[in-house]
């Protein structure tokens, strides 16, 4: 049912959270538990020439000491953009070759965390060393046009008119570069495994957004059945998309269990976090943006250059959401990707779409500007109900209504046009601005097993795991309404490979692919119930007319694929593989939309910048639960505050690696960074996209930030600052 | 001899150092025989399965780790346990009443949704305590500074000022 808004319910986990419930992969404490450490590399290329793990091994209760030498047959599970399970396609310890600084080269496994770390610290290693590169601009970087990759047959570039023409015929132009840095998503759990094996059964406990891309990865690299397998990943300490696919550790961690005969737990520290997990990759944005001297939009040419690794291609998408915004007369994106010497770059909280909206939403402000138009004027006068890209229609877009809310409930009206107009008492320089963003409407299969008691529960296991976004409270909110039972009746089974095929969950995609599964499989269960009840099942639950059968309990299982799928994508799912559909479908595209109102105040003798308030309005169809819904904006208006302000992994060319590697150098924002975030929804159902007409959130709440306070900067100081993040010397 | 090497060289002659330590953990006396290089943090993970306080850095940057010590708040990450010896900790397991009765504070963190995943939160929780036993919570402003020590990567901050707010009226009145 998609009619009405869904009550504001207590985030179901939040008891067992505030009460700190050992519910994190690293929480567990099981008897016989060895402790791992691992050593990595301090060259930026090259490859081992020798390995001496001889006083590493003599450490007191040192059980064990893994490298490339003793890992025994293991191969890489393959890199999940190419088919496989990993974040990389190169798994570390397989090969004396060094593609990176900071990649693992021997694991320990001691009776204590102390004796491992001890031990780790021993390993001593000599090297051969080559020439690298870490940045786009480095010396010996090579530059590939993804059109020209295998890449483009799922990834089309995006070409609409003729662009180029358009443009040159342009009244109006604005070309200008942007540059946004490499980050790391530093989710506040550290990646964590332990591996137990029991006989030829391995079990995983790890937090993870992927669990059955971590069993078949596990069990493709040893080289056993995913039978094997099981991987349990009940809650995560964040994710962001650092933990969206088999990681480096989870290997390592069961060879190490497995030749020690003890269940061994891994925990990678943060500073070596930095360089064993994926990141945001570096990228550059050339924007060219032509319009009439009426504001209407011509032509856009978006070209981006992104950093990837040299052993694999990590595709760029950020065209795809930037020619999104507007009703654009033509379009035209180009994507490059640079290879350089870093482990491969991945997927952080709206990967693509925040700098791709970042260069958008700041050009389109530089046009407003140069028009002498009210920026939120000329989005409303370029708003559009047609796909520039394909031409379909969008299957529900409130971005319009996003902006005149936002405006209203900002006080826009009030903000007088020309830079460096507003003062406050004391002297500091305000600013007002305004931008949008937006992201995909991405779907993906699910399978929903449904069972309710006598006794009055009902328990649903699904492919989904939690965050922090708040997936349980949203099925135990679906279910309630359906079945009629409260939402704390409503349990949730998910991240558990034993219990239901474990789709990636990243994309934002979760709440649109999961709570359509349960609905179809609530809407099966009253089905049966209706059967086993001649008198009807009207105002009745679940667990009356289970009695009044004399059943104890009732089970169903449904399946759900996205619109226009063939079935092998079920086959896909069952396997670990992302089987991922959208934004555009056979008769429609689907985006989520959010439009941001920023104030920043500048302060006169520091130029301090500091972002008192900021008002989010988002479309995200219908908003299933509302209270994390809302906590999930302003956790996206956080980052996107760190990613204007704060966040950067800086990186040295002459040593490679990641320089600020650890919370107190790597800055993001903390409570005094924040001031009021007000979050409203326009929560109309988009009934085209799916059955409860929910469209993605997570992601698109951090879009279109990073802009609103460039713009905003821009109207305190008249400066244009095009380089992420924004820094107090960039405004001295 | 480098410092390595002399590690090594320890390490070889056999058993490294324990040393004995007494300590009451959430009003319980306890006695360890522990490795002198043990935190507090891994102390309470490791030894005595008290897993509510979390690593999140293990360098005092984010405090995750967050316990009472004789009352105060410390990063328990920095504090090596050898030197809690004689003292009493507190930790989020002993915050609510024997009877599960949640702590104001708890029960304010659910209402105002002031935490996401969660890892954070047991250390938001006991330095949201000490901040309003120290006097801290008097304005939204004073809140936030001295709530500046806990990272939250889920960016829960807004519902943690709340709680914080709501939850000193209720502990000034208790
Ligand atoms: S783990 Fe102690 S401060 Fe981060
Ligand atoms: S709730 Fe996730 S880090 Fe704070």
């Amino acid at each position: 049912m998609t009619s009405l808004p869904y009550p504001y319910t207590i985030r179901v986990d939040a008891e067992d959270k505030v009460r700190g419930k050992p519910i994190y992969a690293a929480d567990d404490n099981r008897p016989g538990l060895l402790h791992a450490a691992l050593a990595v590399s301090t060259i930026a290329k090259g490859r081992i020439t020798d390995i001496d793990t001889q006083a590493a091994s003599a450490v007191h209760g040192v059980r064990l000491v893994l490298t490339h030498k003793t890992m025994g047959a293991a191969k890489s599970a393959g890199f999940i953009m190419g088919g496989g399970y990993g974040f990389q396609s190169l798994q570390p310890m397989l090969s004396p070759a060094i593609a990176y600084r900071g990649q693992p080269i021997a694991l320990v496994a001691a009776e204590t965390l102390e004796q491992a770390v001890e031990s780790a610290h021993l390993v001593r290693a000599r090297y051969a060393e080559e020439p690298f590169g870490v940045s786009l601009d480095a010396p010996g970087v090579e530059v590939v046009h993804q059109a020209d990759t295998p890449l483009k047959n799922f990834i089309p570039e995006i070409a609409s008119g003729d662009a180029d023409q358009a443009l040159s015929k342009a009244p109006v132009k604005i070309d200008a570069v942007f540059k946004a840095p490499p980050q790391h998503q530093n989710p506040m759990e550290l990646i964590a495994s332990v591996a137990e094996w029991r006989g030829n059964k391995l079990t995983v406990h790890e937090g993870t957004q992927n669990a059955e891309a971590v069993r078949h990865g596990v069990a493709t690299a040893l080289g056993i059945a995913p039978e094997q397998v099981e991987v349990i990943s009940p809650y995560l300490g964040g994710g962001f998309g650092q933990k969206n696919s088999l990681q480096m550790q989870t290997l390592l961690a069961a060879v190490a269990a497995r030749e020690t005969g003890r269940p061994v737990k891994l925990v990678v520290p943060r500073a070596t976090l930095f360089h064993a997990a994926s990141f945001r990759p570096e990228s550059r944005h050339h924007i060219r943006l032509g319009a009439e001297r009426t504001g209407k939009m011509l032509a856009a040419i978006h070209e981006v250059d992104a950093q990837t690794s040299r052993h694999d291609l990590f595709p760029g998408e950020y065209t795809a959401t930037s020619s999104r915004l507007y009703g654009f007369g033509s379009f035209r994106g180009v994507e490059r990707l640079v290879r350089t010497d870093v482990q491969t770059p991945g997927y952080m909280r709206a990967p693509f779409e925040h700098p791709a909206c970042f260069a958008m939403e700041c050009c389109v402000d530089e046009l407003a500007y140069s028009l002498g138009q009210d920026p939120v004027a000329l989005r409303l006068a370029n708003d559009t109900d047609t796909d520039v890209a394909t031409g379909l229609p969008f299957s529900s877009r409130y971005l319009a209504e996003c902006l005149k809310r936002g405006a209203e409930l900002f006080g826009w009206t009030r903000r007088s046009m020309a830079p460096r107009s507003m003062r406050a008492k004391d002297g500091s320089a305000i600013g007002w601005g305004v931008a949008v963003g937006a992201y995909p409407g991405l779907t993906t299969p699910a399978v929903a097993h449904l069972k309710a008691d006598e006794d009055g529960c009902v328990v649903i296991s699904i492919g989904g795991h939690e965050m922090g976004q708040g997936i349980r409270t949203s099925l135990a909110n679906t279910v309630s309404r359906k079945l009629g039972v409260l939402p704390e009746k409503v349990r949730a089974v998910i991240g558990d490979t034993r219990a239901a095929p474990q789709h990636l969950t990243a994309g934002s995609w979760g709440t649109a692919s999961a709570i359509p599964a349960a609905e179809d499989a609530a809407d099966a269960m009253l089905m049966a119930l209706a059967e086993m009840s001649p008198a009807g099942i009207a105002d009745r639950t679940p667990a009356e007319i289970l009695k009044a059968a004399g059943r104890r309990t009732l089970e169903v299982e449904v399946q759900r694929k996205p619109p226009g799928q063939p079935d092998e994508i079920l086959g896909r799912l069952r396997a670990g593989l992302p089987s991922v559909a959208g934004p555009v479908y056979r008769s429609h595209v689907t985006f989520s939309y959010i439009a941001h109102f920023v104030e920043v105040v500048i302060e006169p003798g520091t130029r301090r910048i500091r972002v008192p308030r900021v008002v989010s309005v988002a479309d995200c169809g219908r908003v299933i639960s509302p209270r994390t819904a809302a906590s999930q904006v302003r956790g996206g208006v956080v980052w996107g505050i760190g990613a204007a302000l704060r966040e950067s992994s800086e990186v040295d060319p002459r040593y490679g690696g990641f320089l600020n590697a650890d919370l107190a150098d790597y800055v993001l924002p903390v409570n005094a960074d924040i001031g009021s975030i007000d979050v409203e929804f326009i929560d109309k159902p988009d009934p085209v996209f799916n059955r409860s007409g929910v469209k993605g959130l997570g992601e698109v709440a951090m879009t279109g930030v990073a802009p609103a306070i460039a713009n905003a900067v821009f109207h305190a100081t008249g400066r244009r600052l095009r380089d992420l993040p924004v820094r107090i010397d960039h405004l001295l | 001899m480098t410092a390595d090497e002399q590690a090594a060289d320890q390490a070889a002659r056999g058993e490294s150092e324990r040393v004995d330590v007494t300590l009451t953990v959430n009003g319980e006396t306890r006695s360890l025989a522990i490795d002198p290089r043990t935190s507090l943090l891994d102390l309470l993970r490791e030894h005595l399965a008290l897993t509510g306080a979390k690593k999140g850095c293990d360098h005092g940057q984010c405090g995750a780790c967050t316990v009472h010590l004789d009352g105060r708040r410390i990063v328990s990450c920095l504090m090596p346990a050898v030197q809690t010896d004689g003292r009493a900790v507190k930790t989020i397991e002993a915050l609510a009443s024997p009877n599960g009765e949640l702590h104001p504070m708890q029960r304010a963190f659910i209402d105002h949704d002031a935490l996401q995943c969660g890892y954070c939160t047991p250390g938001q929780i006991m330095a949201a305590v000490a901040c309003v036993d120290e006097g801290h919570a008097g304005s939204t402003e004073e809140i936030r500074e001295y709530m500046s020590g806990n990272i939250c990567r889920c960016g829960a901050y807004v519902g943690v000022v709340s709680a914080i707010q709501d939850a000193a009226a209720k502990m000034r009145r208790t």
